[in-house]
């Protein structure tokens, strides 16, 4: 039911977005050579590749190495913004500490919250984690929902269409390329989606501690079992107490791994590790995380890789 | 070798900025330099800092001007204790104000346990990047510093050190805000030292290297594509330590 809404919601707003894209076409003379897509995360960038191809430029804002909670400003990101015809992040809370003033000092009108070329892809994906309590004691909550849908492959499906029609609408004279992109990015996606999951299987039911609550999609799509994470709230590193007590609750409930993603110290789950014998495991978060994952084929290729290294 | 960054519009406001912190930092950064508390500026950001850790954890919901209000009072206060301890115990007033600075720090990752919503407000206190400044923001900084270098000037330059105190305090609470800790601390120190030999013109020399540094460091963060705040404090080292033999022939 709440699917079969979010779906409406879906169609109205590109049925509107087509509206406004044929007003764009009519106030602008003749097409660019290449659209500018500029994206808050390298997942998306990756994305845009695929179904843009040579119609677009990308940038990512961030990497893989970095937390995209936190960035540093430099003056390209600025420039870059200033250029692009379209942004696309991921949205629900996850850039507020940094995309609103780099789109105010940007000041491109094309981008802008609300605008056409501005893209949260979030939206468009039912979103895990929603608190049933939003209270601040409970940590670095994000209120509309864990942020970090690219970890489920088949919410990327999704959002390659939303972008595809994005696409279509800001760029009209190539709309044709991008759907036929479009479809064939999406035979070859599901036929990855449908190997990875034939692969996964053993995982089903593995018991993982977490570092940070950042894997929920990855979890819920391979049916992993989240037994304990290290940081007791997401944002707030453990105290003694918190690793005493999660010591005590592996005893109980073993788990065969720890897991952590590349931008995240080392120390916490490799203690972990020396403690419970448990191997401590790096995955790639997004494109780039790895050297294997240089795209997204390449990301969930080496995450269920690794996972399946540790957990024999 | 980027040259898009290389636009006035991006690199201007975050200049001017430079320019309005260099103004007060300066001659306040060679009065620190001189009586030797150069870690008062971090003790005054983490008391004002903690001042809005604190506010939260008595459940105070921050609106812009509370948490600012909060963040002045704080400093304001710290400013006052550590005036009072340097009448009391001169002859260790530097190892208190280091003292001060790990005590607030560590006071506030204590009451953060619970709460690190206000860890984001802090970071947005103690760590301002200079290329998010726009120029709306600046015409209340040229008010505060204006009233602060009018009374510096005129009054407490040859005067008393608890005015001192409290304009420093006002000072740097608002140039974390909008550069960033590391940025305060290397606009008030290292032009001073460049010039601590240098006679009566070393205020102006120490100006000159200040805005070389801001100038070459945002020109040298465009082209390299490198965080602006990092890079200023490099160049301003770099100019200041080559500028001693043009300081003593001056």
């Amino acid at each position: 039911m709440g699917r079969m809404s979010f779906r409406g919601d879906a169609m109205k707003r590109t049925g509107m977005l087509a509206l406004s894209g044929t007003l764009l076409l009519a106030l602008t003379t003749g097409a660019h050579a290449a659209i500018e897509v500029f994206t808050c995360e390298p997942e998306w960038a990756a994305l845009v590749e695929e179904l843009g191809g040579g119609h677009v430029n990308t940038r990512s804002a961030t990497t893989a190495q970095q937390d995209v909670h936190h960035i540093q400003a430099r003056p390209s990101l600025i420039a870059g913004l200033r250029r692009a015809d379209l942004l696309v992040c991921t949205g629900a809370g996850l850039e507020e500490g940094w995309l609103p003033v780099l789109q105010r000092r940007a000041n491109n009108p094309l981008v802008q919250v609300g605008a056409l070329g501005y893209l949260e892809v979030a939206e468009y994906v039912p979103l895990l984690d929603r608190p049933t309590r939003l209270d601040r004691s409970e940590g670095d909550i994000h209120p509309g929902g864990n942020p970090h849908v690219q970890l489920d492959p088949r919410n990327i499906g999704h959002i390659a269409k939303v972008v595809t029609e994005r696409l279509a609408v800001i760029d009209p004279a190539h709309g044709d390329d991008y759907r036929t992109r479009f479809a064939d990015f999406s035979r070859r996606w599901d036929e990855a989606i449908a190997q990875w999951q034939e692969r996964a299987r053993p995982l089903r039911g593995v018991a993982v501690v977490v570092h940070h609550n950042a894997w929920v999609y990855l979890e819920h799509w391979l049916g992993l079992e989240v037994v304990g994470t290290l940081e007791p709230k997401p944002g707030i590193p453990p105290s003694s107490s918190d690793l005493s007590r999660l010591l005590s609750q592996l005893e109980q409930r073993p788990a065969s791994m720890v897991i952590r993603s590349a931008y995240q110290p080392a120390r916490a789950s490799e203690w972990l590790s020396q403690r419970t014998g448990m191997p401590a495991v790096l995955l790639p978060s997004t494109v780039g995380g790895t050297e294997a994952a240089q795209d997204l084929f390449g990301l969930f290729d080496d995450i269920i890789g690794r996972l399946l290294e540790a957990s024999t | 070798m980027n040259l898009e960054g290389l636009d006035t519009s991006i690199l201007g406001p975050a200049f001017v900025a430079g320019l309005l912190v260099l103004s007060t930092h300066v001659p306040l950064g060679r009065r620190v330099l001189a009586r030797g508390i150069i870690f008062i500026d971090l003790a005054i950001a983490q008391i004002a800092g903690l001042g809005v850790i604190a506010a939260h954890a008595f459940g105070w919901e921050a609106g812009d001007w509370t948490v600012q209000a909060t963040a002045f009072g704080a400093a304001l206060g710290g400013a006052l204790l550590l005036y009072w301890c340097e009448r009391r115990w001169p002859e260790v007033q530097e190892a208190i104000i280091g003292t001060a600075f790990i005590l607030a720090a560590s006071a506030g990752i204590l009451m953060l346990a619970g709460n690190p919503h206000a860890g984001e407000h802090l970071k947005d206190l103690m760590v301002g990047q200079i290329l998010w400044v726009d120029y709306q923001q600046l015409p209340i900084i040229v008010g505060l510093y204006a009233l602060v270098l009018i009374l510096w000037f005129g009054l407490v330059r040859h005067g008393n050190h608890l005015f001192f105190y409290l304009l420093f305090a006002v000072t740097v609470t608002a140039s974390v805000q909008l550069v960033g800790v590391y940025l305060v601390f290397a606009s008030l120190i290292i032009p001073a030292l460049a010039v601590r030999k240098a006679g009566t013109n070393g205020l102006w020399i120490a100006y000159g290297i200040g805005a070389a540094g801001y100038g070459l460091g945002l020109l040298l963060s465009a082209m390299l594509d490198m965080p602006a705040g990092a890079m200023i404090v490099l160049t301003l080292a770099c100019i200041a330590i080559l500028s001693p033999r043009f300081v003593m022939s001056a």
